[in-house]
């Protein structure tokens, strides 16, 4: 039996494997030349007859041969994985400068994110919200509230007024009555936010409807101190801890002392300029100590419980935060005003 | 109110500089809105407390600022007015003016008062009339107290102080001619026609003049709420009756007008008799209990007896020591007697606004200053959470954000016409309204009774604006009369609603964006309810006669929460389109009762998937126009068996058969495939049955199994 070509196998498989250049191809080759019906099986196979003298050194051989083969075939396989990828990302290229596909997501308007802003400061106090109607009574939107008829504060508030003498909400204030009305137990910490409505000449800054937040907290032993805490820590919760706030004596009809907070201006840190009209300040709060003659008529004692009550403008808040000099735009449906409100111009 | 900053420096001590004027004026309340130069010095103008008629004036406003810093407050020179036989017949036939002074001047040879006197009536932006007039302006702004000059050779016998009757005219001065003057109103008149409202305006018969020669001065005290009323009646608002409807200080009468006197005899005028003095009030003396203890643990600050009593006198209050140094001829009703308590006698410039404990307190804290006392957070035992409501609110809300929705904000109104340009008439369910009694404006006169007009104006709004990709949505309220209503008038339904015109999402270069039509809502439904976990179902029967004509018959459903309607979607009414102008635009439109919304959430009952895979089977149907896919699925639902898991459209054709048009629509069923694995025979046994049903129920309507 003669001694099996494996050079001339090897040279067979190397001018087959140069051939290839998929992995499918490599693969092909490997089925061809290292498979059960390939030359180099065949000469494995073919052992038994050589001599047994020589058939160590020639099986020696042709497994040398058969891992060289699959050596080969495996860097070969491996270039050609490699060079497939690389074909494939030169074919898969896109242009990603291209717009983003997915949907674009809506947003909340900003008196609402103001409005909910506020609540979670609020909440972080323990206060709860409530609803209450639009259309209201007289008695809860003024006379529980310390604003008796032809009291010059109903002036400030110019009413819608509606049949059965009736009349819609001029602040969220009548919220406050309401809850005084049914709740006994102390502590009462409620916040009521929505829209209120003045019969205005309505123009750019002038709005028949608007939104209010109001806080209201009532408990045995809270002080002007506790007021102004309270009053501080919101301010600085909203606008940052490095804002500079300051109280003023104020007038509100439902409570005593009243009290208006002042953030110091954000161009000029207090010190006047054209944005503040030379004040160096802003109003951002109306509060003030729930009046005992408020807590008189829900037959609460005043020498026994105080209480706190502030009120926000939450449109002027957003008109504000939003940059929008123009109040009425926040309610006009225009959709390219709250698109760049939200994604800018 | 306008005031002179060198002005003011007359009555009370002030800082040099105009910012630390500015702030001393803020921090007593009194707020600086502008400086500007005047035209004789720097002005301020000032927004004074709405409740304070004493601030009216330079006096109020140095009164406040030496209750902060505690210097004298330096009064203007008046005349000393002497009063007894009253040089006029005065008859007060009214309770509501309490006092009334009247003192007769005499011309001699008139002069101009100075500019210097003139300032405080420069600064505030009038012009100088005539050395009368300026002298009751002056008066007016410097102390508080409105007085009225007549001429008294126009006056026609006793003056008397009535209420107007039906019928009467009067001549106000600056209006062109006389106008009947409402009954009730409180007047000053003679035997033959009305001198002036009271406490507001004089008129034009009894007004004085370059040619005057004789004044009748009156000084007096009217009630401030008759004063306010007649100005509102009357459309009539000026400075006395801005102060007098605030409360002026009775007591202060006489001097307000010896300082008119003393400007005029300054001007050349003398008094001819005395000055009658009537109505016979006196001070009621009002005494208030003040705890020096109390007060000190309300504001947190420290305060003695005396320091109490120097910074309330600064106001003008009178303080006794504590008890038992009461002054005894003081009234000390309903005052506990405690050794912290003094007591404090109200100045009758403050009757107005001062009668309880907390009213003194605030004085102390005014004085002290505000930005000066202790400020400390309660202690808070525990913070809170969103509410049930809250949390419902946010999560419909992120199904509608998350598909590119925007919050709009609407008014509360419609204006008339928007009901007919709904097309809504009578018997329609929203043709009634709540109406305003008192607009300013005519789109203010109707409470809005529904979401969808603003919904469709905000499109037509839009597509004016040419943003043609339109998704917006509102939490809003509507008003429905209902005398029934707990307050006799509407009922408000808290309300979501939504509007789409153009796709589903922005178009981009990939082209693929649906149209947003009825189903992409149908969606929004499925997912909202999804998001609160409430079984919403739509219902394309009974259809809520709320949106009749509103939205297109043939496009809506309404939306279910079990068995209750809560909701509508639909594309607008072809109609509505019209009238709004939209063209070939089609908006669809969501509601949604928010209330029903706060139904208990069902938690999803899970079960743990099978090791099998689902079994799957597609059914096509040929249905005519008018029949729904919710009937066939009803009816595969009604008669699949039990391991049936659903079943949902995967596509749909539109074409014609014999010339009608139809729709196949591929229904595909879900099975479960149980643990043992089931048969393909059991299956397709089961699929031919629900097609026999399918096809014996809904045959007739023309259902049937497309080939």
């Amino acid at each position: 039996m003669s001694t099996p070509d494996v050079d001339a196998i090897l040279a067979s498989f190397r001018e087959a494997l140069s051939q290839a250049r998929t992995p499918a191809e490599l693969e092909e080759v490997r089925r061809i030349h290292t498979g059960k019906k390939s030359e180099i099986k065949a000469a494995l196979k073919g052992l038994r007859h050589v001599d047994p003298a020589e058939r160590p050194a020639v099986a020696a051989s042709i497994n040398a041969t058969q891992r060289l083969m699959e050596e080969e075939i495996v860097a070969s396989l491996d270039a050609a994985r490699a060079r497939e990828v690389e074909d494939q990302i030169a074919a898969e290229w896109q242009d990603l400068s291209l717009p983003g596909t997915a949907a674009h997501r809506g947003a909340r308007h900003p008196v609402t994110l103001v409005e909910r802003q506020c609540l979670e400061v609020l909440r972080r106090l323990g206060f709860t919200l409530v609803d209450g109607p639009e259309v209201e009574h007289p008695y809860y939107n003024f006379d529980a509230l310390n604003i008796p008829e032809h009291h010059p504060a109903r002036d400030m508030q110019d009413t819608f007024w509606l049949p059965n003498s009736l009349l819609l909400r001029s602040h969220t204030t009548t919220v406050q009555a309401r809850v005084l009305e049914r709740e006994t137990e102390l502590p009462i910490r409620i916040a009521s936010a929505g829209r209120v409505y003045r019969n205005e000449a309505v123009d750019a800054t002038h709005l028949a409807m608007f939104h209010q937040l109001e806080g209201l907290w009532i408990d045995r032993g809270l002080t002007f101190a506790h007021l102004k805490g309270v009053l501080a820590f919101i301010a600085q919760e909203l606008y940052g801890a490095e804002r500079r706030v300051r109280f003023k004596p104020k007038f509100y009809p439902y409570t005593e002392p009243s009290i208006g907070v002042d953030l110091a201006c954000v161009h000029c840190d207090g010190a006047g300029c054209e944005a503040c009209h030379g004040a160096g300040w802003v109003t951002i709060l109306g509060a003030g100590m729930v009046h005992p003659k408020v807590f008189e008529e829900f037959g609460f004692d005043p020498s026994e419980v105080s209480g706190i009550a502030f009120g926000l403008g939450t449109t002027r808040m957003a008109a504000q935060w939003a940059g929008v000099t123009k109040v009425n735009t926040l309610y006009e449906p225009d959709l390219r005003v709250v698109r760049r409100l939200h994604r800018g111009a | 109110m306008k005031l002179e900053i060198d002005v003011l420096r007359r009555y009370i001590q002030l800082p040099s500089s105009t910012s630390e004027i500015r702030h001393l004026l803020d921090d007593v309340g009194v707020e600086v809105k502008r400086i500007e130069a005047g035209p004789t010095g720097e002005t301020l103008t000032v927004e004074l407390l709405a409740n304070r008629g004493d601030h009216y004036c330079y006096e109020g406003v140095a009164r406040e600022v030496s209750g902060r810093t505690g210097d004298g407050v330096t009064r203007p020179p008046v005349a000393r007015l002497e009063t007894g036989a009253t040089p006029w017949p005065v008859n007060i036939e009214t309770e509501l003016c309490p006092r009334y002074t009247a003192t007769l001047l005499v011309r001699g040879e008139q002069r101009d008062l100075s500019r210097e006197e003139l300032r405080p009536l420069l600064a505030a932006g009038l012009a100088s009339v005539h050395p009368v007039v300026d002298s009751t302006n002056l008066a007016n702004l410097e102390l508080g107290q409105p007085t009225h000059a007549f001429d008294a050779d126009t006056l026609d016998g006793a003056i008397t102080v009535r209420l107007s009757r039906a019928g009467e005219k009067a001549w106000p001065l600056f209006t062109e001619e006389p106008i009947e003057i409402p009954a009730g109103i409180m007047v000053i008149a003679d035997n033959s026609k009305i001198l002036a409202i009271a406490g507001v305006i004089g008129c034009e018969e009894s007004k004085t003049t370059e040619s005057t020669t004789r004044v009748l001065l009156e000084s007096a005290g009217f009630d401030p709420v008759a004063v306010r009323k007649a100005s509102r009646q009357l459309g009539i608002h000026t400075d006395s009756s801005a102060r007098f409807e605030r409360g002026s200080d009775f007591a202060r009468v006489l001097e307000g007008a010896g300082r008119v006197v003393h400007l005029m005899e300054r001007a050349g005028w003398h008094r001819e008799g005395l000055t009658g003095d009537h109505g016979g009030w006196t001070d009621p003396v009002r005494v208030v209990g003040l705890d020096v203890v109390d007060a000190a643990g309300f504001l947190e600050y420290p305060l003695t007896e005396e320091e109490v009593r120097d910074r309330l006198s600064r106001y003008g209050f009178e303080v006794s020591g504590c008890w038992p140094d009461w002054p005894e001829e003081w009234p000390v009703d309903g005052v506990e007697r405690d050794r912290h308590t003094v007591l404090v006698r109200v100045p009758p410039s403050r009757l107005w606004d001062v009668d309880k404990n907390a009213d003194l307190v605030e004085e102390l804290a005014k004085s002290i200053g505000y930005n000066d006392t202790p400020t400390r957070l309660p202690n808070v035992d525990r913070g809170a959470i969103p509410s049930h409501r809250e949390r419902v609110r946010e999560a419909a809300e992120e199904v509608l954000l998350g598909n590119g929705f925007y919050e709009v904000i609407t008014n509360g109104f419609h204006g008339r016409d928007l009901r007919d340009k709904l097309g809504i008439t009578e018997g329609h369910p929203l043709f009634a309204y709540v109406e305003t009694e008192n607009a300013l404006e005519r789109a203010y006169s109707l409470l809005k009774n529904n979401a969808l007009a603003q919904a469709v104006e905000a499109v037509a709004a839009n597509l004016r604006r040419r943003q043609d990709e339109i998704r917006a949505y509102e939490w809003t309220r509507t008003f429905h009369p209902d005398a029934e209503a707990a307050n006799g008038l509407c009922t408000e339904r808290h309300v979501l609603w939504a509007v789409a015109a153009g796709h589903e999402a922005d178009p981009d270069w990939t082209g693929r964006q649906r149209v947003a039509d009825a189903h992409f809502f149908a969606g929004l439904i499925r997912e909202i309810a999804t998001a609160l976990s409430v079984p919403l179902t739509l219902r394309t029967s009974e259809l809520d006669g709320t949106f009749e004509g509103l939205l297109h018959p043939g496009r809506r459903a309404d939306v279910w929460l079990g068995e209750q309607r809560v909701g509508a979607i639909g594309e607008v009414h072809p109609t509505v389109r019209q009238a709004f102008k939209l063209g070939k635009v089609r908006p669809v439109y969501l509601e949604l009762d928010e209330m029903a919304l706060q139904a208990t959430p069902k938690a999803v009952a899970y079960e743990e998937p099978s090791v099998h895979h689902d079994i799957v089977r597609n059914l096509a149907f040929t249905l005519p126009r008018g029949v729904y896919a919710s009937q066939v699925l009803a009816v595969v639902a009604d008669h699949a068996p039990g391991w049936f898991e659903g079943a949902t459209v995967v596509d749909r054709f539109d074409h014609e058969e014999d010339g009608v048009a139809v729709s196949t629509l591929t229904f595909e069923l879900r099975f479960a495939p149980g643990e043992s694995g089931r048969t393909a025979d059991e299956v397709n046994a089961t699929c031919e049955h629900l097609v026999d049903v399918v096809v014996r129920r809904l045959g007739d309507a023309g259902v049937r199994l497309r080939a």
